[in-house]
């Protein structure tokens, strides 16, 4: 028999057993934690207990969500709640579960302590969901059970007796449908009447009892001993002796208290507070001492503390549940005749999950979110980009001319209109990622692509943030959170930015039409254009794929994940999460990519604006322009029509201006400063002034080619005239600067460099540290650079 | 006579197979749990354990990871995961066409 249900022990201090009634007495207001499985239906309750009153944060120094809110009692008072990260155990596997056992263990700085915990249990899956509320019942923290997903339970034919349940626990357990708000008045009530579970007569083997003994008594011993006398006295004593004082320890709550940390270290619980302590020499050889006496038995400590929780999960759940699905004694050797698919999870996956079926239907759904993200790209990001054009031109036109109207007009509105552009089309793929998460459906997907990813040494989970990306990286490689083994994660940021983002639409468009649309209009041309455009995806993703096996091979290299994916239940998604969702995630784009882009973009701008050509110098400028342009009419016949791109004297002027200007700005002289460089890719200062500012956003590109050959009226810059003046522009030699090899040196670049200081800040934020985004930067650009100095030097090579 | 888990072998006459040799519809009873340490304890702690009863549902189109289910509910492994687990089959569905 045990002897821990003796004891009502309070390892946690703070913990006591009515101290949410304390602290509103008191008028402080308690902290509740939210804790429970993955698609328990937390979150539901969460926005059920808090309505609006809600923040959503990030866990300083880790990237998990941290959210909380604020919950209103039926007596009027308040409590704050915090929504744990969905988590199978508190034995950590991933980030997100070693943050939930922090907080609930009172680890951490940022979050009190909470003072009591509601347990989110999903009555359709007892037993497993029942795993976590043991190893709560362990942390002595006052409880309630929130029995969701009644419903669902139902519906499967078992029924789930809540009164049932509260005896064979000891705490108040209520039940819920989360999303029809059924039972969160009562749950609410409820958080008054938490009561810390009797500890439950977990059936270990005697074996394990005396080494808890043996250990807890070490543990004691250790902690009372000063420094010095410990190391002798614990390799002196014999088994006998710690034994003997194990058991006399006078204040049996100090014993409980050290055989309950033993017991966390003999199965490996490896929390921050426990490491200090595990540390120590004589613990160490205390543990291995204990395990391998028990590893002679064929006791393993890990295993025979999971058997013996569950043993007590599948005598509640026998006391609890009937119905016709309810799981029967386990370990019976009664044969269990193969039940027909019944429930409605079961018959849909059948289709969805079908061997033909579930593969045209996954290409068909994903086909539809890359086909809407994209078509709405172009022509959303035209129509925000002209909204704020249009905005920008009234707020300044005002202005006297000069650097201050410049600034807000291509500075700031630019800058803005960079940033804002992007909104609908993120927040669209927002949309759809909610639905489908929600659903259920996502991890139907990921099981389908697994094994395709799991090749190239990446992860089905890995599959939505690919397909994320490419919209826009940044959402994709947050979308990384879901995968837990860190290195597939990692693997799967450091190749997101290969799938072609929204971003270089422009710049792809702009160089296809100019370089490649020379097969006149109409079909053909669109049907080239797609071609080429197609190439340029497959690219990215071949790019993707080749590197993610190279990194699973070297860098990356590890033991494979245990990737177990639960399928859950399908579920319509509920409108209002899936709107909070997507306000949430955009909102978090727009503060944290968004600042980024506009910062970046005005800095640029500044850098190609300043200093300006002194007027002596433009008024030579113009002089020669004019000359050229009137020489060059005169000798029209004859002459190389392209070689006179502009179609007016003014023209003219302005284009050499626009260059000169170019050219002598700061960004222009970088740009001449990295030629060298970049010119045995086949590209010139220009665009190296290009490259310079498309680091900030990628489409930043063409407004800057806009810029230097400005071409046209400022007001009225088209992309046809810029084509036309980049088909015109000439070098010294009067070579053609831009050739179609050219261009499609600079397009392989775009597809392969990462170019965009959003995407590095994000990576440093979901990696925590600037080892990996570094990284990032000198291999995709470095491999840019070697792939378009082979293209470029092989095209030139055979003629091109 | 060994006892693993909770399970009881009786002379060695009870075939033990790994999870991923069972074939679709067929259910399995987990006999025990091999691997390196966070793999064990993962699977031992989704529930593979206590001689649960576990029933392969479908492999995925491509092949792998096979979906399962025990306990009452669903996940998937891949097959080398599945290699881990060690079963006693119990059943087979009731038409033996797979």
């Amino acid at each position: 028999m045990g002897f821990c249900d003796k004891f009502q022990v309070i390892t946690m201090p703070h913990c006591r057993e009515n101290a949410i009634e304390l602290a509103l007495d008191k008028g402080d207001v308690p902290v509740v934690a939210l804790a429970g499985n993955p698609n328990s239906g937390k979150t539901t309750i969460f926005n059920g207990l808090t309505g609006l009153r809600q923040k959503v944060a990030n866990y300083p120094g880790v990237t998990v969500e941290k959210k909380t809110g604020t919950c209103k009692l039926p007596d009027g008072r308040r409590c704050h709640i915090v929504d744990l990260p969905g988590t199978y155990s508190l034995i950590s596997h991933s980030p997100d579960e070693y943050v939930a056992m922090e907080v609930l263990r009172g680890l951490r700085l940022d979050t009190p302590a909470p003072q009591a915990v509601i347990a989110v249990v999903d009555a359709s899956n007892l037993q497993r969901n029942l795993y976590l509320v043991s190893q709560l019942i362990e942390l002595r923290m006052p409880m309630v059970v929130a029995l969701n997903m009644m419903d669902v339970a139902e519906r499967r034919g078992l029924q789930v007796d809540a009164q049932a349940l509260s005896a064979a626990l000891g705490v108040p357990v209520v039940p819920l449908v989360g999303h029809k708000r059924r039972g969160i008045d009562a749950l609410k009530a409820a958080i008054l009447q938490a009561r810390i579970p009797p500890m439950p007569d977990w059936i270990l083997p005697q074996a394990m009892h005396d080494e808890l003994l043996l250990v807890g008594g070490g543990l004691a011993i250790l902690e009372s001993e000063t420094e010095h006398e410990a190391a002798p006295a614990t390799e002196g004593l014999a088994v006998d002796k710690y034994r003997r004082l194990g058991s006399s320890v006078d204040d049996a709550r100090r014993m409980v208290h050290y055989q309950a940390l033993a017991e966390r270290l003999l199965i490996g619980d490896s929390a921050a507070d426990m490491t200090p302590l595990a540390s120590r020499e004589p613990v160490k050889a205390l543990l291995e001492s204990a395990v391998s006496r028990l590893a002679v038995m064929g006791i393993e400590a890990m295993q025979a503390d999971i058997e013996a929780h569950y043993h007590w999960i599948e005598h509640v759940v026998a006391q609890v549940t009937a119905g016709i699905d309810a799981p029967q004694a386990v370990g019976s050797s009664a044969r269990q005749a193969w039940r027909p698919q019944r429930n409605l999870t079961e018959r849909v996956d059948g289709v969805l999950i079908h061997k033909i079926w579930g593969l045209l239907i996954f290409a068909l759904i994903m086909g539809v979110v890359f086909v809407s993200i994209f078509w709405a790209a172009q022509p959303m990001m035209d129509g925000v980009g002209a909204g704020i054009d249009y905005l920008g031109l009234h707020a300044t036109g005002h202005l006297p001319a000069g650097p201050l109207k410049d600034l807000l007009k291509d500075g700031v509105f630019a800058g803005v209109g960079t940033v804002v552009k992007f909104v609908p089309q993120i927040a669209l793929l927002f949309l759809f990622l909610s639905i489908l998460e929600d659903s259920g459906y996502l991890a139907r997907a990921a099981f389908l692509m697994d094994r395709l990813l799991a090749k190239v040494g990446l992860h089905g989970k890995s599959f939505i943030p690919l397909l994320s990306s490419f919209a826009c990286a940044i959402p994709g490689i947050m979308a990384t959170r879901t995968i837990e083994h860190r290195k597939d994660r990692l693997a799967t940021i450091m190749v997101a930015p290969f799938m072609s983002c929204a971003a270089r639409l422009p710049v792809y468009g702009l160089l296809i039409t100019t370089f490649f649309a020379a097969w006149g209009t109409g079909v053909r041309a669109a049907v080239m254009y797609a071609a080429i455009m197609l190439s340029l995806y497959v690219m990215g993703i071949a790019a993707a794929a080749i590197t993610a096996w190279f990194f699973k091979r070297s860098l990356l290299r590890g033991a494979p994940a245990a990737f177990i994916l639960e399928l859950p239940t399908y579920k319509v998604p509920q409108a209002s999460q899936v709107a909070r969702q997507v306000w949430n995630n955009t909102w978090a784009f727009l503060t944290r990519a968004g600042t980024i882009i506009f910062c970046m973009s005005v800095i640029l701008w500044a850098v190609a604006y300043y200093p300006r050509l002194p007027s002596l110098e433009q008024a030579r400028i113009s002089q020669t322009a004019r000359a050229r342009y009137h020489s060059a009419l005169e000798g029209q016949t004859g002459a190389d029509t392209k070689a006179q791109p502009a179609t007016s004297e003014a023209e003219a002027v302005s284009m050499s201006l626009g260059s000169a200007a170019g050219g002598y700005s700061y960004a222009g002289r970088l740009g001449h400063a990295m030629e060298p460089v970049i010119r045995p890719l086949g590209f010139d200062w220009k665009m190296g002034v290009g490259l310079v500012s498309a680091f900030a956003a990628r489409e930043l590109f063409v407004s800057t080619m806009g810029i230097i050959y400005a071409v046209g009226d400022p007001e009225e810059r088209s992309t046809t005239d810029l084509s036309r003046a980049m088909r015109g522009d000439r070098d010294q030699r009067g070579q053609p600067v831009w050739t179609p090899l050219v261009a499609v040196s600079l397009l392989i670049w775009f597809v392969l460099a990462l170019q965009c200081m959003s995407t590095v800040a994000i990576v440093r934020r979901e990696t925590g540290g600037w080892r990996w985004p570094v990284f990032m930067i000198l291999y995709m650009n470095g491999l840019a650079y070697v792939v378009c100095l082979g293209v470029y030097q092989v095209g030139l090579l055979l003629g091109a | 006579m060994k006892t693993v888990g909770s399970l009881t072998h009786q002379n060695g006459s009870i075939q033990a197979c790994s999870l991923d040799e069972l074939g679709i519809g067929c259910q399995g009873q987990v006999v025990e749990v091999n691997g390196d340490h966070r793999v064990r304890r993962r699977l031992l702690e989704m529930g593979f354990c206590n001689g649960a009863s576990i029933t392969v549902i479908r492999r995925a189109p491509l092949g792998d990871p096979i979906e399962f289910e025990l306990r009452g509910y669903h996940l998937s492994l891949r097959s080398d995961q599945a290699r881990y687990v060690r079963v006693v089959q119990i059943s087979k569905p009731p038409n033996d066409i797979d």
